[in-house]
């Protein structure tokens, strides 16, 4: 296979992108609609590419950026994330100006996340995390006129910000000890950071650096306010999307590049994990904004993924890479479907201070049916209730725990997922056990219905037949951690 | 040949589909009847198949499901599990025919969910793989919490929650046990295998006293949560109480519990690292939750409250029999199953039907129902009489078998047992006496006895509860097979 051709699924992201951007400069606003659709298209065709390019491998720009099992999965989940923000956002920039901004700055960041799940080199790791990055930032304050997304906004951006040089610190230091970038490289140079005191501070730069992105307490501030104000559709790209980035930056950077330092960093991961889903699924207990109770749960789930890195088995990467994918199917069609809430109360009402407050969902199940079943399927997924991809990842996650010897651990996560199951049957219960204040029907608007369909078909998928995706983790996996 | 058991599990859930998407009352009720009435002629079918004889599975189905994981989808029954079908086939539609005219919002999802309900349990009883023991177990959950929740009574929110939570953090915990059966075997053979009774084979291979005990006590905690066992019971009254009377006479189907001991807990006991505690453990749980249950039943006003305490009372006995550990303490335990599901359901009908009758439940403010719902009150007085044990019903053989039985083995326990039976008779006779016999309370106003759609399957219970307690014979001799083969194990060890 041609270089070029491994990274064509970027390329055609990228262009997509260019192209709408230059497109919508020439598009009155009522015909913009059609740039979301080309976008979908976009996702649609690089999806399908990695799809049957899976198992390919490669290298291309002097090592810099390489393509394996590892890279493709999660450009997998970046895509599938991409694919369904896209095709909801169809309907939420019906008939914005801006529409084809908002497309490019979700192609943009899809594309930087692409690039780091196969950056091979500290610097392009930096550099494509800085894209997604700040496409996001945009995108988290696109609502101008929205007190809440605007606030959200800039504690999302002054927060990366500090992160983002934090992480360049972190880097720097590395550099300094090993003298290259490239991420196996500095696994092989490893011996000044051994046993020295630049290892630990490199370490807890690192951890600050991604635990920002993954949203790992205390590294956490900005991800209720930041999902609760930007845009639904654009915290189902943050929770399900960039989320995932800081994951496979982890991996890759704790697991190839300083594995010989696991000791430390291994302790101060089972730390975190324990520490942020704990928190996240107390606080979330009392959220009554179905968007932040849905933010501190994606903490916890950030808390259960981490575990992976505390386990370290090849079993505990497939579980953890498995879930991330699962994790970006549950958590997409949840923000997407609260999306679609949001929309009908701000048409009923356009001064709702809360649209997502859990009263908004009271009834739903009458309301809207369809986008109120699938929720509820997400949050029972989400909640690890079988036949769910949820359950399917949290099965092979926590059972490499017991594997690994880890009880303690188990036994904690697993207490933290049965107090999980009270806030998302909770929303279950306003939805379905809970009067509408007017009973009539909305029409369901069908670009959100289209992707919570998708979503759950990822969800069930996964859930039901889970060999294809378990398999492909494990040859994900494989690559971190040779069997 | 038919894949029986898949039918079994997939015909309960494709009507309780088509259920869902019914417009009306009417199409609702009669799918998913036409659906509970093809799988109660499939079961017959089974059992009548079925060969008592031997306790090896029958009907196995088995294909590939997660090969790298070593999770198949296997299916069959045995003896343990082919008269909990059959109690659930034949209850499920005599339950639908009782609801009848039930007015209810949402009959849709009424009728729905009750035959989601009987796919999941069947699922269950079937599942030879662990793995989709386990997504059949928790998908019980789901049913019933709605069923509590939508239809249930004042309290149902916290009720149906308590029981969602505190069921599934068992489950959750039983899943823990499950890890450990399945890595340990994957350690010695390196081969991951999610079969069921495979795992329960390797058991003893297993390393480490320490290991195995935490292994089968994480697995006996998540069944006798749900079973319940005092002093994990509290879900229970909550939730029974709430439940509509449909909804009470599922969880009385969910037998999963129960049946979890005699799949799972019994045949790694011996293989513990001191089986005599863990009989010990199994033992008291049972003689104080029979006690336990039977106190708390005496001091209640409710009716519906009383019944649900007396089935902690009565569950007790399946731990008991299982602490005796002789095949026929095993059977009777087995048999108290079967037993305690149909006395149960006739029970909670004959208190749904006085509810509706008189609008109250609580016993106090009922008095001389006899003279004006005399069909009611026969039916009512074989079931009590069925409960408190007296021979020639169903109820009698259980208790028998498992009394007389576990004796050698746990004898404390069932002198204990023995004293809650006098109790049991007590608030039995004492409330039907009260409810039922003595001077009219004319403050309940004009009171019509109970309607022929109820009475038919009504009486077709009771006709069970006495046709099974004269000649168990039928089912008993199946169970009686396989705790043979339960007992053998523990003989072997000389314990």
């Amino acid at each position: 296979m041609s270089d070029l051709m491994l990274i064509a699924p970027e390329m055609i992201i990228g262009i997509t992108g260019l192209v709408l951007l230059i497109a919508g400069l020439f598009m009155g606003p009522t015909s913009k609609n059609v740039l979301g659709y080309l976008a979908v298209a976009g996702c649609l065709g690089a999806l399908v590419l990695t799809l049957v390019s899976f198992g390919a491998t490669g290298s291309l720009l002097a090592e810099a950026l390489v393509v394996d099992a590892l890279s493709q999965f999660f450009k997998l989940v970046f895509l599938a994330v991409a694919l369904i923000v896209c095709i909801a956002s169809v309907k939420y920039t019906e008939g914005n100006d801006n529409a084809e901004v908002f497309f490019t700055l979700v192609l943009f960041g899809t594309l930087g996340m692409m690039f780091v799940a196969s950056a091979n080199d500290l610097l392009t790791l930096y550099v494509s995390f800085e894209l997604a990055s700040l496409s996001t930032y945009a995108l988290a304050g696109f609502e101008k006129k929205n007190a809440r997304s605007v606030e959200g906004a800039m504690k999302y951006i002054l927060m990366g910000a500090l992160s983002s040089a934090l992480l360049l610190l972190g880097i720097s230091f590395v550099y300094g000890a090993t003298a290259t970038t490239s991420i196996p490289g500095i696994a092989e140079n490893i011996d000044v950071l051994l046993n020295s005191g630049i290892g630990i501070l490199a370490i807890v730069l690192l951890i600050a650096g991604f635990g920002f992105k993954i949203a790992l307490v205390p590294f956490h501030m900005w991800a209720p306010d930041t999902y609760q104000g930007a845009p639904s559709v654009v915290s189902a790209l943050l929770a399900a999307g960039s989320k995932k980035m800081g994951i496979i930056a982890a991996f890759k950077v704790f697991i190839v590049a300083l594995i010989a330092l696991q000791a430390d960093w291994r302790m101060a991961f089972a730390a975190l994990a324990v520490i942020t889903m704990t928190y996240g699924n107390i606080v979330a207990l009392s959220q009554t904004s179905v968007k932040r109770m849905l933010a501190y749960s994606s903490l916890a789930q950030a808390g259960y993924i981490s575990m992976a890195l505390v386990v370290l088995t090849p079993m505990a990467l497939t579980g953890g890479i498995l879930y991330t994918l699962a994790h970006g199917f549950m958590k997409g069609g949840a923000f997407i479907a609260v999306a679609a809430v949001v929309y009908m109360v701000m048409t009923k009402n356009k001064d709702s201070e809360v649209p997502d407050h859990l009263d908004s969902f009271k009834g739903l199940g009458k309301t809207m049916p369809i986008t109120a079943f699938c929720l509820m399927i997400f949050l029972l997924a989400l909640a690890g209730i079988p036949p769910t991809a949820g359950f399917m990842s949290k099965f092979v996650l926590f059972s490499s725990t017991i594997e690994a010897g880890l009880v303690w651990l188990a036994v904690i996560a697993i207490l933290n997922s049965a107090i999980s199951l009270y806030y998302y049957a909770r929303v279950v219960k306003y939805m379905y056990f809970m009067p509408a204040e007017s009973g009539e029907r909305f029409p369901e608007p069908a670009p959100y219905v289209l992707a919570i369909i998708v979503a759950l078909a990822g969800v069930l998928a996964i859930g039901f037949w889970p060999e294809p995706f378990v398999n492909m983790a494990m040859q994900a996996a494989e690559v971190l951690l040779p069997l | 040949m038919l894949p029986l058991l898949s039918l079994l599990i997939l015909i309960p859930l494709i009507f309780s589909g088509i259920t869902f998407f019914t417009k009306n009352r009417e199409q609702a009720r009669v799918i998913a009847l036409a659906g509970s009435l093809i799988t109660l002629i499939l079961t017959l079918y089974t059992y009548f198949v079925f060969d008592s004889s031997t306790a090896a599975m029958q009907f196995e189905e088995m294909s590939n499901w997660i090969p790298s994981l070593g999770i198949s989808y296997h299916v069959g029954v045995d003896g343990i599990a082919m008269p909990l079908i059959l109690l659930n086939a034949i209850v499920i539609p005599l339950l639908l025919i009782f609801t009848w005219d039930d007015v209810r919002s949402a009959p849709n999802r009424f009728y729905g969910l009750i035959l989601a309900m009987q796919g999941a349990v069947i699922g269950v009883f079937v599942s030879l793989d662990f793995f989709l023991f386990y997504i059949f177990w928790e998908l019980t959950l789901v049913p019933l919490f709605f069923m509590v929740n939508i239809w249930g009574g004042p309290n149902k929110a916290s009720a149906s929650m308590k029981f969602f939570i505190y069921t599934h953090v068992a489950s959750l915990v039983m899943l823990l046990g499950i890890f450990g059966l399945y890595f340990g075997a994957w350690f010695q053979n390196g081969v991951p295998n999610m079969d069921m009774l495979y795992l329960l084979n390797q058991f003893p291979m297993i390393e480490g006293g320490m290991v195995k005990d935490g292994i089968f006590l994480a697995l006996l905690f998540g069944f006798i949560v749900k079973m319940p066992s005092v002093p994990f019971h509290s879900w229970l009254p909550d939730a029974y109480v709430e439940a509509p009377i449909a909804g009470s006479v599922l969880f009385i189907l969910l037998k999963i519990a129960g049946y979890g001991m005699f799949r799972v807990i019994l045949p790694i006991l011996p293989d513990t690292s001191n089986p005599t505690l863990m009989i010990t453990i199994l033992g008291f749980l049972g003689a104080v939750s029979i006690l336990y249950g039977a106190l708390v039943a005496l001091s209640q006003q409710d009716l519906k409250r009383m019944i649900a305490y007396s089935s902690i009372s009565h569950m007790g006995f399946v731990s008991l029999g299982c602490a005796g550990f002789v095949a026929y303490s095993i059977s009777g335990a087995m048999f108290q199953q079967f037993s305690h599901g149909l006395i149960m359901a006739l029970m909670f009908m004959s208190v749904g039907v006085i509810k509706t009758a008189t609008g109250t439940r609580i016993i106090n403010e009922l008095g001389g129902l006899a003279s004006k719902m005399p069909k009611l009150t026969v039916i009512m007085m074989l079931t009590f009489m069925a409960s408190l044990g007296l021979p020639g019903l169903t109820g009698f053989v259980a208790e028998v078998n498992v009394l007389a039985f576990s004796y050698a083995s746990v004898p404390t326990y069932v002198i204990v047992a023995l004293v809650a039976i006098v109790i049991t008779a007590a608030y039995h006779l004492w409330a039907m006496q009260r409810a039922m016999f003595g001077v009219y309370n004319e403050k309940l106003g004009e009171v019509n006895d109970i309607a022929m759609y109820q009475l038919v399957p009504m009486a077709i219970i009771a006709l069970l509860v006495l046709y099974f307690g004269l000649n168990p014979n039928p089912v008993f001799e199946m169970m009686l097979t396989n705790s043979n083969q339960i007992a053998s194990l523990m003989a072997v060890l000389g314990v």
